[in-house]
């Protein structure tokens, strides 16, 4: 007599599948983030007539330091052209927009060579401000 | 006699909590990292050299300063600045005609300036601006 042996199934739990997911789309969402300046110290000037923006190519601020980031990444104004230039590369008219985050104390001196240097590569200017809540209450 | 129901004690499943608390914590970053910003845009044709100094000379120049804005000459504060221009640029006809060349001092504060560009914006200007280093940048 023959005794059939007994077939031992291994299956994967699926319980966990979907955290797995979750968290895998999460942390791509997190690296596809490149442009993080979020460590960069500044404030944004208050305009009582601002309105919602699109997601920028890339950014540029202006610290409370007076110090200019590229994409987080300090820059001097002389390489700022050319490292827009480079970001912006063939991108339409229109969807090169460039976020421009500028320290409320800031003065010309900082902020003009910087306008040159996206008008130099081409960006279309944004610049980040906040609403103005008190002039616009009243 | 009176018996005693004995009490079950119900644990909550102590293991998912150091997943739960890492979901949230990615929660909250990614909710930090994507709130909508607001701000305002202006459209910057490139940098170009200064040619003709003659044929800008006709048009509105704007001088800023930290505490004062001049407009061809004048002296003016924000809003008597702003019916001005309205007035000035309203009897311009050609595109040519409309640009106001704004030129800063070093140290004008960044609000003002804003301000300024939107009432020249507003007006229907074609804001240039007159850098030190001898650049104009013509700003829609």
């Amino acid at each position: 007599m023959k005794i059939e042996r007994k077939r031992l199934t291994a299956s994967i739990p699926a319980f966990a599948m979907g955290d797995i997911g979750f968290l895998l789309l999460i942390f791509f969402v997190i690296l596809a983030r490149a442009q993080d300046d979020s460590h960069v110290q500044w404030q944004p000037a208050q305009l009582p007539e601002v309105e919602m923006v699109a997601a920028p190519l890339a950014s540029v601020t202006i610290d409370v330091g007076f110090k200019t980031y590229l994409d987080g990444k300090e820059i001097s104004n002389d390489l700022l052209a050319g490292s827009l230039s480079a970001i912006l590369g063939d991108t339409p008219a229109g969807e090169r927009s460039v976020f421009l985050k500028v320290h409320k104390e800031a003065k010309a001196s900082h902020f003009e060579p910087v306008i040159a240097a996206i008008s130099e590569a081409g960006g279309d200017l944004v610049h980040i401000l906040e609403p103005d809540k008190t002039s616009s209450n009243q | 006699m009176k018996l005693k129901r004995t009490k079950l004690l119900v644990d909550p499943p102590a293991s998912a909590s150091s997943d739960i608390a890492f979901i949230l914590i990615i929660f909250f970053l990614v909710c930090a990292a994507v709130q909508p910003e607001s701000g305002i845009a202006q459209v910057l044709p490139k940098t170009e050299e200064k040619t003709d100094k003659r044929e800008q000379s006709k048009n509105l120049e704007v001088s800023i300063t930290r505490s004062s804005i001049v407009l061809n000459g004048s002296p003016l504060k924000l809003p008597e600045f702003a019916q001005r221009l309205a007035k000035d640029l309203s009897e311009k006809e050609r595109d040519a005609d409309r640009i106001v060349i704004v030129k800063s001092a070093p140290d004008t504060p960044y609000l003002l300036w804003i301000e300024v560009s939107q009432i020249i914006e507003k007006a229907g200007g074609i804001l240039t601006l007159e850098l030190e280093t001898d650049r104009v940048i013509n700003v829609e």
